[in-house]
Parts: C-alpha cells; structure tokens; sequence
C-alpha cells in the first residue's frame, strides 16, 4: 500500500450506497485510511448535495432501486466536475461491468472485496482526478491567455504554430517583417512563453480543448 | 398368531447361510414354530367340535399352513410340511384317531396347502399381501375357495376308504369344504395381514390408535357376546341380532385396515363358535350338522365382503396418499428449480451483509492502529457487524424454510406480511433485474389459514414471472405493483407488470403443466402454483392487457370461511 501522500489529505471519497450497513462501513474504512469521506444513500441524494470542492472520487454501488449506478456515472461525466468512478457491485455480472468500463470507470469491484483492492482502486482514481484536473486546470489557464490575444496576435500564433518564418507571416498578412516581429514578441509574452517549444504544447492543449483559432 | 409371522418376516429377510445345499439354517426356527403353531391350532380345532358326534366347525391347522407356505419361498416348502407332520402326529394320536386316518388327513392338510399356495403363486409371485383388491380376490378365489374345495375331495375319499367317516361321500365333502373354507378365511388372512404389519407398524401408531382399538375391540367383543353367546333374547329377535357386531367390524375396515379387519373377524369367529360349541346362541338348537352349517355360512358371508372392503379402503387409501407425496414432492422439485433462478439476487442479498463485516473489521483494525482510540467509534462499529451478520443470517434462514421439503401444515397466516417475507427474498433480484416494486397493502385484511411455504412459493413464482416478462423493457419502466385487498369475504392480492403480456385467450393456457415462455422454464411453476392455491381453498388466475402488462391475482378465503 502507498503511504498517506499530500492527496489523501486533500482528496475526498464520495460514497454512494443504498445499503445503510454497507454505506456505513466503507465511509468508515475510508476513514481509516485517511480520506474525506462523505456518504449518500442514493443517487438522487448525491445528485442534490453535490461531491463538495475537494478533489477526489465517487465510489458508486451498480445496483440500486431508481436510479441505477450506470445513470448516475453518466450523469457525472457531463457534469462541470466529472469525478472518476469506482463501481463496486454485489453481483459482478460481466455485462454491466464491461458497460461500466467502457463509460470510464476506473475500477469494478465485484463484493465483498478486500480493503486492499478498494483502497488501491481510491488511489488509483484519485490519481486520475488528481491529473485531469491539473489538465482541466493547464486548459482554461491557456484558455484565459488566448483571450486576451488580438485578432492580429492570433493570427500571427496560428502560422508560427505551423512553422512559418516571420518573413512568410509578413507576406501573407500584407505587413512588415518587422511588425510581424513585435506582434510575435506580445504573443508570446501574453501566452506566458518563452520559446517555440512550449508554444506549440499551449497549442496542442488548446487544440484539445477544440478552441477555434482564425 | 402374531409372534409367528413377525418370525417369518425376519427369516424371510435374513440371507442364506453356509452349509449343505439342501440345508438351510434359516427355515429351521420357522419350520420350529409352524410345528408348534400346527400342534396349538390342530387343539384349537379339537376343541372347535360339535359334540356328540364330532364335527369339526373350524380347522385352523391347514390355514396355518397355507399362510406358511403363501410367505415363504417355494424351495422352503418341504421344509415347513415336514416341520408340522410331528406336530401334526402329535396332536392327532392323542384323539384316538387310527394311524392311516391320520396320515391320511395329513396327505389332504398338505395337499390343501399346497394347491392353495401353488395356486397363489401362479397369479402373485413373492410373498402374498393382502394390500390390493387383485392379490385379495386371488388369495379369496385361489386360497380360500377353491383349495379346501379340491382338496375336500380326496379328504372324504381318503376318509370313506378308511372307513372312518359316517355319512355321504358329498356330505363329507360339504362338512370339509365348509369347515376349511371358514379356516382359510379367519387364520390366513390374520397371520398374511400381521407378517406385513408386523412389530413395526404397532410401533408406527400413535398412541391415539391404540385407544381406539381397544374401545373397538370391547365393542365388539361386547356385541359378539350378546348376540352368539348370551341366552339373553329368544330365538326370534336373534337373526337380528347378527348384524350388532356389524358396526364394529365396519369400524375396523374403515378405520384399522386390513389388520384390524382380520383380527376383529377373528375375534367374531372364535366368540361364534365358542358359543355353538357350548350350545349357546343362535345356531344352537338344531342338529350339529345344521348348527356347523349355519354358523360357518354365515360367518363366511361376514368374513369376506369384511376382507375385500378393508382391503380397499386401505389401497385407496394408499392411492390418495401417494398421490399427496408425488405432489408435494412435484411442489418441492419447482421451489428448488425456482431458488435457483433465485442464487444471483440471493449472493447479492448475502454479498451486501458481508461487506459490510468485511469493511468494519478492517476499519477497526485501522482505528485500533492509531494512536487515539474511539470507543464510541467502535462500538458502532461492533453494532453493525452484529446486524449485518444478522440480516446475512434471516437470508439462510428464509432459504432454508424454502428448500425444506416438508408435509402441508396450515397455520394462520397474515396475507400482508407474506407478501413483505417474498419481496424480502427476491430483493436482491429485483434489485439486480432494475424492478421498481410498489406495494398497495390494504390494512386489516382478514386472517389466512394456509401453509407459509407453500404460499410464498406462490407469490415468488409472479413475482419472478413478472420480472421474467418485464426484462425486455426499459429499466425506468419496469415497475411491478404488489396489492393486497379484502375480497369476498378472503384476502385477492394481485401481481401487476409492465411487460408485454400475453395474448387474448392464453390466460387459461398459461396454467397447463409444461407450457412455458422461458428458454429455460420447466412450464411447472404456474401450474403448480394453482394447485397450492386451490389446495388452500382459493382461485389463481391471469388477466392481461396485450403490450401494457399483465396481471396474476391469488384469491384466498378467509381463516374460518375455508
């Protein structure tokens, strides 16, 4: 097992069970193992709270009455914070394990499992938030630079992205290689660059998020 | 009569022994006690004679035999006539009967013996039981007719060429035809019904039975005194006095079967007898050739419709009882078929409670890890290990009243809580199967009277046709609503689904044995399910509405009303 890292301490554990005896164990165990951990006892119930601000995950039981644990994963990942899932199940059948895996979960833990599997499958997805969000957060920082580009830095962004020397830049824009030079300089002070390296990963980000550059 | 046949039958069962081909240890105490059994019945006889001049009214030693030889194999038939010409001798010499006369007569008790038994056999091999109408008539027809018929013959032949016998040849006949037939009918039958009844079936009865015979057989030996024996009325109120210990003999056929019937004639015969003998009763009065006449006929018309209507009863009986056990066991073949369509939400059921155990104990291995322990903490903690374990433990319990093949036991029943202990069972499943229960209970339903396994075996074998036929819907629509109400004086709790339905006209359909919809289904369960219903005195039947659902309603009467 990983010792107590500086996730543990920040991240929170989700839980959501219909079994009140169940629900109370885990959030017990998780606990135990130095989690944050808040319980629900439905999906509608996590649905009205909320996960809360921590980063962490949601431990979600397959099988409930209502709504059922695929919705709520469903659900989760359309949501603005789209925390990764650890499905556990008293009744591990191939099929909906196989659905649960192919919608993102990290992790099928089929009951009664042992404290070491869920506790690694809570690592695991702590993990995986801990990096989206470090992803999600990256993209909306590029995102804010980007805006505050002119029309004309933008430009100019797209075509040193695409290897073009500012001499070609100038040509096509109809404008001196020296202005292209100064436009150039702003742009990349304002993405918070200083090569063209590190330019072309902010681009590569913002290509994922599938911002729409002239 | 009855330590006999209780020998026989453990000789019958023990295997053969090492030794000589032709000796067998094992029909050595047999063979010893039919020698004494043939000494004891060849007195009871003597003493059964009409004096002066001595006619015999009942001759129990050739039914003996006959009842020896119809229970043993046929290669130990030698064995048991040679074991009673001792007896035989024995008994004879001591009555001043010449010495041809009594080889003679024990030639004719062999013979008779003999033709009965062979005659037995030829129609039911093995050893004879009087437990069907076919082996009784057989053993009527064959041992008590026509044996003592054919083997009277050569009896008075043997006699009129001794020279022994007064009287016609065809009387003589008459005489022993007479005085064998009776035998056959009162000591064969006695000792075939106790050698398949034997120590164990006195066992086997309750002590209730045994009270009961015993007042039968007072009765009945009270009204066979009054009517044979007792000078208590004159000869003109006595014909109707033959019929007093009818009931009682009725009694016995109802009541305590063929054993019973065989003793209680037996009982009426000897009383009959010991009567005429001393010159008591009705049939005294007459000649000795009338009074032996009379009374053996009349006896024997007694004795045999007597015999054949205990020996039915008792096979209808037998038939009924059968069939129960092939239905109850049918009932409990499907519960099984049915627990395991059931084992997925069962392991989930089970699952739940141990996970819960599983994660609390580690917990409070981690809490007890740490340097501050909570008390408070743990304690819950045990709490909820003990409820889990628990809740885990009234899943096995339920199971296992399931699986429990057990007789029908009605006991009062609340329709509601039924219905709450079967949803119980298939939670897991209908949780699994994405099932939406809605439960419409009406509050104070009258009380049920009904067995609780078998009517959940009912409301588990809809509820799980319900899910079954809601599989293919969306899961946000399959919803089965539960509702109970007061009908008709009973309770009508109804079983409504979302699924497809069924077509017009099937609704009766659904209910023949082995017609079924499921890739897997026996076809069994609805149909088993209404005869539980109907053996609570209640109705079962299905409506649908072809692509909106269907409906399973179960009528029950009321607890006093069924």
């Amino acid at each position: 097992m990983r010792g107590k890292g500086r996730f543990e301490v920040q991240a929170c554990v989700s839980v959501v069970d219909d079994d009140a005896l169940v629900l109370r164990s885990l959030g017990r165990l998780l606990r135990s193992a130095g989690f944050t951990v808040n319980t629900y006892p439905s999906p509608q119930a996590f649905l009205a709270q909320g996960a809360g601000d921590t980063p962490g995950c949601v431990v979600l039981d397959l099988s409930m009455p209502g709504l059922s644990g695929l919705d709520l994963q469903k659900a989760l990942a359309s949501s603005p914070d789209p925390r990764p899932v650890v499905f556990i199940s008293a009744r591990g059948d191939v099929p909906s394990s196989v659905a649960a895996m192919k919608a993102g979960a990290v992790d099928f833990l089929t009951k009664p499992f042992d404290q070491e599997q869920l506790l690694a499958a809570v690592h695991a997805a702590i993990e995986r938030d801990r990096s989206a969000r470090i992803a999600r957060e990256e993209r909306s920082s590029i995102g804010e630079r980007v805006a505050t580009l002119t029309p004309r830095e933008r430009e100019v962004l797209s075509r040193v992205v695409d290897g073009r020397l500012n001499k070609q830049i100038a040509a096509e824009l109809g404008t001196a290689e020296k202005t292209v030079k100064v436009h150039r300089a702003r742009m990349m002070r304002k993405m918070g660059v200083d090569s063209l390296a590190g330019l072309v990963r902010a681009w590569t980000v913002i290509r994922q998020t599938g911002a729409q550059l002239p | 009569m009855d330590s006999h046949s209780t020998d026989w039958r453990a000789a019958a069962l023990s295997g053969p022994r090492p030794g000589p081909a032709w000796f067998e240890r094992q029909w050595v105490m047999p063979a010893l006690l039919l020698a004494v059994g043939y000494y004891l019945a060849a007195r009871l006889g003597f003493a059964f004679t009409l004096q002066p001049h001595p006619i015999s009214t009942l001759w129990p030693p050739n039914a003996l035999l006959l009842a020896a030889l119809l229970l043993a194999p046929a290669r130990a038939w030698w064995w048991l006539l040679a074991a009673a010409l001792p007896a035989h001798l024995l008994a004879e010499l001591q009555s001043g009967v010449p010495s041809a006369m009594v080889l003679a007569w024990f030639a004719s008790n062999c013979s008779e013996a003999l033709i009965g038994a062979a005659l037995v056999r030829a129609f039911v091999p093995g050893r004879l039981r009087l437990d069907s109408f076919r082996n009784a008539g057989v053993f009527l027809l064959c041992g008590a007719l026509a044996a003592p018929l054919l083997s009277s013959f050569l009896d008075a032949a043997l006699v009129k060429l001794i020279g022994w016998g007064h009287g016609e040849y065809l009387e003589l006949v008459r005489m022993r035809v007479f005085a064998n037939v009776l035998a056959e009918l009162t000591v064969a039958p006695l000792i075939l019904t106790w050698a398949a009844f034997g120590l164990a079936g006195l066992r086997r009865a309750p002590p209730r039975r045994y009270l009961e015979a015993v007042a039968l057989f007072a009765g009945l030996l009270a009204a066979s005194l009054v009517a044979f024996d007792l000078p208590l009325v004159d000869a003109n109120t006595a014909p109707a006095l033959f019929y007093a210990p009818l009931p009682f003999l009725l009694w016995a056929a109802v009541r305590l079967g063929a054993v019973g019937t065989a003793s209680a004639l037996a009982l009426v015969v000897v009383v009959t007898i010991w009567g005429a003998v001393n010159g008591l009763g009705p049939f005294s009065g007459g000649t000795p050739q009338e009074t032996a006449r009379d009374m053996q006929l009349f006896l024997t018309a007694v004795a045999v419709p007597m015999l054949l209507l205990a020996v039915v009863l008792e096979e209808r009986g037998r038939a009924t009882r059968d069939a129960r056990e092939q239905r109850l066991q049918l009932t409990h073949l499907s519960r099984v078929a049915m627990l395991g369509e059931l084992s997925g939400g069962i392991a989930h059921e089970l699952n739940q409670p141990l996970t819960a155990i599983l994660s609390n104990a580690q917990a409070a291995q981690r809490f007890l890890a740490s340097p501050e322990v909570d008390r408070e903490e743990l304690a819950e903690i045990l709490r909820d290990i003990i409820a889990a374990d628990q809740r885990a433990g009234e899943v096995i319990r339920r199971l296992r009243a399931l699986f429990v093949r057990g007789e029908t036991q009605f006991q009062p029943l609340d329709a509601n809580e039924l219905v709450r202990e079967a949803l119980g069972i298939v939670h897991g499943d209908l949780i699994t199967r994405a099932v939406e229960v809605v439960p419409q209970l009406a509050a104070g339903l009258p009380a049920l009277a009904g067995d609780r396994v078998e009517l959940q075996q009912v409301m588990l074998n809809l509820i799980l046709n319900a899910c079954e036929a809601m599989s293919g819907a969306e899961p946000g629509s399959r919803s089965l609503t539960v509702r109970s109400r007061t009908a008709e004086g009973g309770v009508q709790v109804s079983f409504i689904d979302r699924g497809p339905g069924f077509p017009a006209g099937q609704h009766e359909k659904l209910f023949e044995p082995f017609y079924t919809t499921k890739p897997q289904g026996l076809g069994l369960g609805l149909s088993i399910s209404r005869s539980i219903v109907l053996a609570h005195g209640g109705r079962l039947w299905g409506s649908a509405t072809p692509g909106r659902g269907a409906s399973f309603h179960i009528y029950l009467p009321a607890r006093g009303a069924a």
